[in-house]
């Protein structure tokens, strides 16, 4: 046998190997809602979860000590911002702590008796702004109307105050040095632009790694022995068959990574300052990554089912590892380590990037060679895997063929 | 013979316990899974709030005034000052690259600007990509910003001879004093593990219980299970489920003691109320898990059915983003979700200590889930007589 010939046989097996896969996947109607509908209508279903991306008017019982012009004017003011919802004027307290245990408000705003009086007489008044933090969110929305509320109606009362300096003197002196304040790469601070991003990524990894240990653990269910590799000619090369079984999960998923990627951000107004080149370049070690980590784990199961109890659960952490929720920065020691074992993480941080904030493949240099290391490295081991398989299934079919003879 | 029912339940838990511990998968998915993620998440977030996250200073100015500045903003908790660039175009590029949270711009001739009374502006931006960043990062670059306003009107205001709580009236007439109940620390290991935690409990009681179930009918004994109980599936899941929810039950308590014990987390209403809740929990969660196989009595899709419900559990519960911002129909969806009454329970009870008049409806929902498989009886019965495994 010359290397020409080996080269070619290489080839026509590889290619059969990938028709066969395919085969074996659109036959398998378990696979295809891993590969197919899961892809599909998760992200749509995400999407509509958290669409209305920020709270609007959260409601807010208000306790008004002075109940004088002024502050029935502040009390507007707050109440005309879109975070909040002015539900309730309660007469102390205990009534407004009751409304927040009916849930029927998550916040109380309460304003001294005093309030008027101090703003007239050029003092500083102080209001207190008490807030359930079951939801950080609503939180944010009274302290960020009633600190805009606070700030501006202070001001125009300070220069009613002084009506004598000019208004450009009265204006420096309330305020003399101004600040702007710059949300980048999510202006509107939606909550689904921020988690939206990383839970698309994710979805691809998760997907590839359910579908391929399932194929895995249906073939060690199916095939004689129990091993991954069926007995036939044209499964007796490593490289054959990892390659031929990526290549059909890699076509697959070129076309999941446009709806996924491409398509459901835009369907949802997610921030996308994306080059697509950059997107298809940054994608491809990717899914090369996830692939041959999926052709890794999928050795270790047994079982067709089975990979559902194992790796489910673990989307919720390596949401949280992937570094957009939990800053990247704060992950430390061996949750670090951990972390950039999946290719989620580099994939996540860098698809945010590329996405998000419209970064080439300079500042994402990297995450992008993590994810060619990883594809290397679990390529030798997707290989390792099936090898270790080869020979198992030859061994226990020599035995059975010795067993068979001495009967 | 006639055996007791009692009898024949304890026979279904043997049985069980034989097949619970020939499978390492059962100890890895009802042990190790919600055990280990509870490490990770209480880990991960021991500091409560990520400290020290790096940003970039863009100083224009380079006057001791500016440097001061910056020294305060790095003396912060949660940021540190890591790279000083000459333009905002280099920050930005820092930013994309994930090396910083934020940027601060510090503009020419700040400092003398500002004494000349010329309103020198400041500005800072968060990358609110990272939406916890972001936020923590806009408080103290903001905070910095107000003190720099005061520290210069002070001095102006006091050249013009006026008091100080003159020049306070001024500067800031009206300030907001917040006390953010239950949580005074804003600690986000409190807010969100609290959940979590026993969300992946939750997700896992799924899978086990439509896994172990489903199984009889792959394997073909649901009829010889069935057969032991005397052909009554009240019995016949009794048994079987009875081993499951000890061992549910144990790891929920441990998860409560991890959270309410060993972290500490705020417990207003003292444990009972946070023992009943859990336990519920793992029960409403075994009846929904029955019911999922119940209705899909097909191992493979009753799994799926469980993975997509535990995992968008997460999200429907509203502990990060509010259900009642969420559409309509996504609202009622969410009350399906055993989760999300433990969750309200949670609110109500240990972070808030509400009386438990405003909450005992939360646990008469949890505990009503127990009635789920009554409606799925007869299906199931079906699957376990006559259906045959298919791929």
């Amino acid at each position: 046998m010359n290397l020409l010939h080996i080269i070619k046989e290489g080839i026509q097996d590889t290619c059969y190997i990938w028709k066969s896969e395919l085969n074996l996947i659109f036959k398998d109607s378990g696979v295809m809602i891993f590969f197919f509908l899961v892809p599909f209508a998760y992200p749509v279903l995400y999407g509509l979860i958290y669409n209305n991306e920020v709270v609007r008017e959260a409601q807010l019982v208000v306790v008004d000590h002075c109940d004088t012009q002024s502050s029935r004017e502040f009390i507007r003011r707050i109440n005309g911002t879109p975070d909040v919802d002015v539900v309730y004027y309660a007469n102390n307290m205990d009534e407004a702590k009751d409304r927040l245990d009916r849930k029927e408000a998550y916040g109380i705003l309460e304003i001294p008796s005093n309030f008027s009086s101090d703003i007239h007489t050029g003092k500083r008044t102080t209001v207190s702004l008490y807030s359930d933090m079951s939801c950080l969110l609503y939180y944010k929305n009274y302290l960020i109307a009633a600190t805009e509320a606070s700030f501006d109606f202070g001001k125009e009362m300070v220069q009613s105050l002084h009506p004598s300096t000019t208004r450009e003197e009265g204006k420096i002196a309330v305020n003399p040095i101004p600040y702007e304040s710059v949300a980048m790469f999510n202006p509107a601070n939606g909550f689904g632009s921020f988690i939206l991003p990383a839970i698309l990524i994710l979805v691809i990894q998760q997907t590839l790694i359910l579908g391929i240990c399932m194929l895995g653990g249906t073939a060690r269910e199916k095939n004689r022995f129990h091993t991954l590799v069926p007995i036939s000619k044209h499964y007796h090369g490593t490289l054959r068959i990892v390659l031929g079984k990526s290549l059909a999960y890699i076509i697959l998923y070129i076309l999941t990574c446009c709806w996924v990627l491409i398509i459901v951000p835009a369907l949802f107004d997610l921030p996308q300052h994306v080059d697509i080149g950059t997107l298809g370049l940054f994608v491809l070690p990717y899914l090369f990554a996830c692939i041959f980590f999926s052709i890794t784990l999928s050795g270790f199961v047994i079982s067709r089912e089975a990979p559902m109890l194992l790796f489910v659960f673990t989307s919720v952490i390596l949401l949280f590892i992937s570094g957009v929720s939990w800053p990247m920065h704060s992950i430390n020691g061996f949750w670090r380590i951990l972390a950039y074992a999946f290719p989620s993480t580099a994939g996540v941080q860098g698809f945010v990037a590329i996405n998000s904030m419209g970064a080439t493949l300079n500042e994402v240099a990297f995450e992008y060679h993590v994810l060619w290391i990883q594809t290397g490295v679990y390529f030798i081991t997707a290989c390792l895997v099936y090898r270790y398989q080869i020979i198992r299934s030859r061994k226990l079919l020599l035995k059975g063929s010795e067993l068979m003879k001495q009967k | 013979m006639q055996q007791s029912s009692k009898n024949r339940i304890w026979n279904i838990a043997k049985r069980e316990m034989r097949q619970l511990s020939a499978r390492p998968i059962y100890l890895f998915s009802m042990v190790f899974a919600p055990l280990f993620s509870a490490l990770f998440f209480i880990t991960l977030m021991d500091e409560g709030l990520p400290t020290e996250l790096p940003i970039a200073v863009v100083d224009l100015d380079n006057s001791s005034t500016s440097r001061g500045l910056i020294r305060q903003l790095d003396a912060f908790g949660q940021t540190a000052v890591t790279v000083r660039t000459a333009s905002f175009e280099e920050a930005r590029k820092e930013m994309q690259s994930g090396s910083i949270y934020g940027i601060y711009r510090i503009p020419k001739d700040f400092a003398t600007l500002a004494a000349q009374g010329k309103q020198p502006k400041l500005s800072f931006y968060t990358n609110n990509a990272s939406l916890i960043a972001g936020s923590l990062l806009f408080r103290d670059m903001k905070t910095i910003s107000v003190l720099a306003g005061g520290s210069v009107g002070l001095q102006v205001g006091l050249a013009k001879g006026q008091t100080e709580s003159q020049i306070m009236g001024q500067l800031q007439p009206i300030s907001i004093d917040t006390v953010t109940l239950g949580n005074p620390w804003l600690n986000y290991s409190v807010y969100l593990n609290n959940i979590i935690i026993p969300g992946i409990l939750q997700l896992m009681i799924f899978l086990v219980t439509v896994f172990s179930i489903g199984n009889e009918i792959k394997l073909g004994t649901s009829r010889d299970w069935l057969q032991q109980s005397g052909n009554s599936l009240l019995k016949a899941l009794l048994g079987k489920l009875l081993p499951h929810t000890v061992i549910f039950t144990t790891v929920g308590l441990s998860i409560t003691y991890i959270l309410y014990g060993v972290s500490s987390f705020p417990l207003q209403s003292g444990w009972l109320p946070m023992v009943a809740a859990m336990v519920l929990l793992v029960l409403a969660a075994q009846a929904m898990g029955v019911f999922m196989i119940g209705v899909l009595p097909t191992l493979r899709l009753g799994l799926s059915f469980a993975s997509l419900f535990g995992m968008v559990a997460f999200s429907i519960t509203g502990f990060t983003f509010p259900v009642k911002a969420m559409y309509p129909p996504l609202q009622a969806l969410s009350e399906l979700f055993p989760l999300r009454h433990y969750f309200l329970i949670y609110v109500d009870q240990a972070l808030n200590g509400r009386a438990l008049y405003y909450t005992w409806t939360e646990y008469v929902i949890l505990a009503s889930f127990m009635l789920l498989p009554l409606f799925v009886g007869r299906n199931l019965k079906r699957a376990l007589l006559y259906f045959n495994y298919i791929p």
